[in-house]
């Protein structure tokens, strides 16, 4: 993935560089907005991480340029301000996912491979069935089978399994599933993300030589193909 | 040039602006007064000098130029004798006296025949007042003293002069007593606000117990006062608790990570639980932010119109798996919607982080019960646990931030899920109250709720 860092604290930035890197991108420094705004136009790039205050130009106006000029790169703002109107006002001004600092860097990574790999497929013909081995899931009849075999599942955790299958591959961040699943912004204190997938677990992998849903450890969660 | 702080004081300009009105009010009435008397008196002259000569006249008519000139004559010396102040004087054509006790015609009054003269007697200087006849060939003026007339109108004239003077006089020194002693009070409280200021916010504006509308200032500045000191120590504590309850997850970090660095070989599982122990202070920190945020009122601009309904019914089944890990029951139930003004994120936070203590202190074959219900013109909101409750004396002391029982300390949690709950509550203009569910404890949220949409109500059965 070659991926654009927009970020003027320098700490952070080396921080996601290094991170990065060592997940085996290739990455890109700007460090205030003219700078990033002319990377980002003239280069090509899986993905991009806007802070959104920088010095000059701030990250919602690049972002906004951006947009402007018909470039449909990912972004993925970076704030200090994580209350419900910032992250409507992000989105809004055409990024595509938001992250709160301070953030674990597995958050930041498994956003990252989800954006730019949204990029790629591409939603020009919306799946009908989503895959992943020998698990099947038909979402106009709604249902799941494993090996052939009809799965019963819960509306929610119907749900949960249809994020996951979107993301097939990827880490999938508990955060990223109270976002996408439940549609809330905030930490619940007991983990209570991990029971549901502890029960979609039970369900589609038991009784299964080979599972598919992994724990991993520190980041989240991943459904294998 | 600035003017002496006293003569711009608000007071001082009000009394000059009442000291004009007087001013004119009071020339209004001399004026008035002076008219009105010298008008009395002119008439009253006048009429007498119109009497004599009607007098006289009707001697003209009777007994001709001769029969006048004598009752003229005779007129004139009891006059003299009486001092009575009339003043006759009969001329002949070419202007010399016939009779009468002038001397002389007066001098300029000749066009003015049949018109009311002013004038001074020569020798005596007696201003008099007469009417000038054509009788016959002959002249004749009727006059009368005026001296007193002439008098009064001095006396009325210096006395409006010196009313007005006088008032202006007493209207002045009234105004910078008054404003001297409005000046002393409120610089009194200036001073006091200078030295609250300069930073010593102990001080009070001084009462002086006449219940005036400086005390008043004074009190409510007062009442400010304490009002402020007050906020600032509930800051303080706040500020204190934050500190003291960081401290000591900050320090175990510390000591933790002192020790990975001392090992030979340090693991990867002790960094990950370092960093694991340092998300939760960063949590700790987040809440406290978010509680913040949310007590000064910043969500308040983003509030719609929320249906509680689906948040409910949200919570129930995010929390229904973890119940039945921990083998706690979860019934949850919404019959209606109920709609309220509101965030949507921040109720959702509240009936979580209820439902989450709820589960969390619920012994194992427990029953967490959620229900959401319309009461009236309220949202009630009541999540009711089976666990051992919270003692009376300690149900007020659970909302404030960083309160952890002794028997939740075995429990993760920071401190601050009720805090929150509380502050979003009060900023929804709701109520949050503790009961006892026996045994057991039983949250009760009460928000203001939106009418229920007019189509929902049955009104069929008015038909």
């Amino acid at each position: 993935m070659r991926i654009l860092v927009i970020e003027d604290d320098k700490d952070v930035a080396s921080f996601i560089r290094n991170g990065l890197v060592q997940a085996g991108c290739n990455v890109d420094h700007a460090a205030n907005g003219r700078d990033g705004l002319f990377l980002a136009t003239t280069e090509g790039y899986d993905a991009l991480v806007v802070d959104r205050m920088l010095p000059g130009i701030d990250g919602l106006t690049v972002i906004r340029t951006l947009r402007a000029s018909a470039n449909t790169t990912p972004v993925l703002i970076l704030s200090a301000l994580g209350e419900v109107d910032d992250r409507v006002k992000g989105l809004k001004a055409g990024g595509d996912d938001y992250l709160v600092k301070p953030f674990a860097f597995s958050e930041l990574l498994a956003r990252l491979e989800a954006l730019a790999r949204r990029a790629k497929t591409g939603s020009d013909a919306p799946a009908t069935v989503l895959r992943a081995g020998d698990l099947e899931m038909d979402l106009l009849r709604r249902e799941v089978r494993r090996a052939g075999k009809p799965i019963d599942l819960q509306p929610r955790e119907f749900q949960l399994l249809e994020f996951l299958l979107r993301h097939v591959g990827q880490v999938v961040t508990r955060t990223m599933l109270l976002e996408g699943v439940w549609d809330y912004h905030f930490d619940p204190q007991t983990n209570v993300i991990d029971v549901h997938i502890s029960r979609l677990r039970s369900k589609i992998d038991k009784g299964f030589e080979r599972p598919l849903l992994h724990t991993v450890r520190g980041a989240g969660y991943r459904l294998d193909g | 040039m600035r003017l002496p702080r006293l003569f711009r004081t608000n007071v001082f300009r009000l009394t000059l602006a009442y000291m004009a009105l007087f001013a004119l009010s009071v020339g209004a009435l001399s004026a008035f007064v002076y008219s009105a008397t010298l008008g009395y008196l002119d008439t009253q002259t006048n009429a007498i000098i119109e009497a004599e000569i009607n007098g006289l006249r009707e001697t003209y008519e009777r007994s001709g130029l001769g029969g006048l000139r004598d009752v003229i004559q005779e007129r004139s010396a009891r006059d003299y004798e009486q001092e009575r102040r009339s003043f006759y004087l009969l001329v002949d054509p070419i202007g010399a006296p016939v009779a009468g006790n002038l001397q002389a015609w007066p001098i300029g009054a000749n066009d003015a025949l049949g018109q009311w003269v002013d004038f001074v007697q020569r020798g005596s200087d007696t201003p008099v007042r007469a009417l000038l006849l054509q009788v016959g060939a002959y002249r004749l003026l009727v006059g009368r003293d005026i001296r007193e007339v002439t008098a009064i109108k001095q006396v009325l004239r210096s006395a409006s002069i010196y009313g007005i003077s006088l008032t202006l006089a007493l209207a002045l020194v009234g105004g910078l007593l008054l404003a001297i002693s409005a000046e002393r009070r409120l610089a009194e409280i200036n001073r006091t606000t200078r030295q609250i200021m300069a930073g010593d916010l102990s001080r009070r504006a001084p009462l002086k117990g006449s219940d005036d509308e400086h005390d008043e200032l004074a009190q409510n500045i007062n009442t400010m006062l304490d009002q402020i000191e007050n906020l600032l120590e509930g800051m303080r504590h706040v500020g204190d608790s934050v500190a003291h309850d960081l401290r000591g997850p900050i320090t175990r970090l510390r000591n933790r990570l002192e020790t990975v660095a001392a090992a030979e070989k340090p693991s990867r599982d002790d960094l990950a639980d370092c960093v694991a122990q340092l998300d939760q202070v960063l949590a700790t920190f987040n809440a406290l932010l978010r509680i913040a945020r949310v007590e000064s009122g910043a969500y308040r601009s983003a509030f719609t119109t929320v249906d509680l309904k689906p948040i409910v019914q949200d919570v129930c089944e995010l929390y229904q798996a973890a119940a039945e890990e921990r083998h706690v029951t979860l019934r949850g139930g919404a019959a209606e919607s109920v709609e309220v003004f509101g965030d949507r994120e921040l109720l959702a936070q509240v009936l979580t982080n209820l439902v989450d203590n709820a589960v969390k202190y619920t012994p194992p074959g427990g029953v967490v019960r959620i229900e959401l219900a319309r009461s009236g013109d309220r949202a009630q909101v009541r999540v009711a646990d089976s666990g051992s409750g919270i003692p009376l004396e300690d149900r007020s002391r659970v909302l404030q931030r960083f309160t952890r029982l002794d028997r939740a300390r075995s429990q993760p949690g920071n401190g601050l899920g009720l805090a929150l709950v509380n502050a979003v509550t009060l900023q929804h203009h709701g109520r949050l109250s503790l009961g006892d569910n026996g045994p057991g404890l039983v949250v009760t949220v009460e928000l203001p709720a939106l009418a229920p949409p007019r189509a929902l109500v049955p009104s069929a059965a008015v038909r």
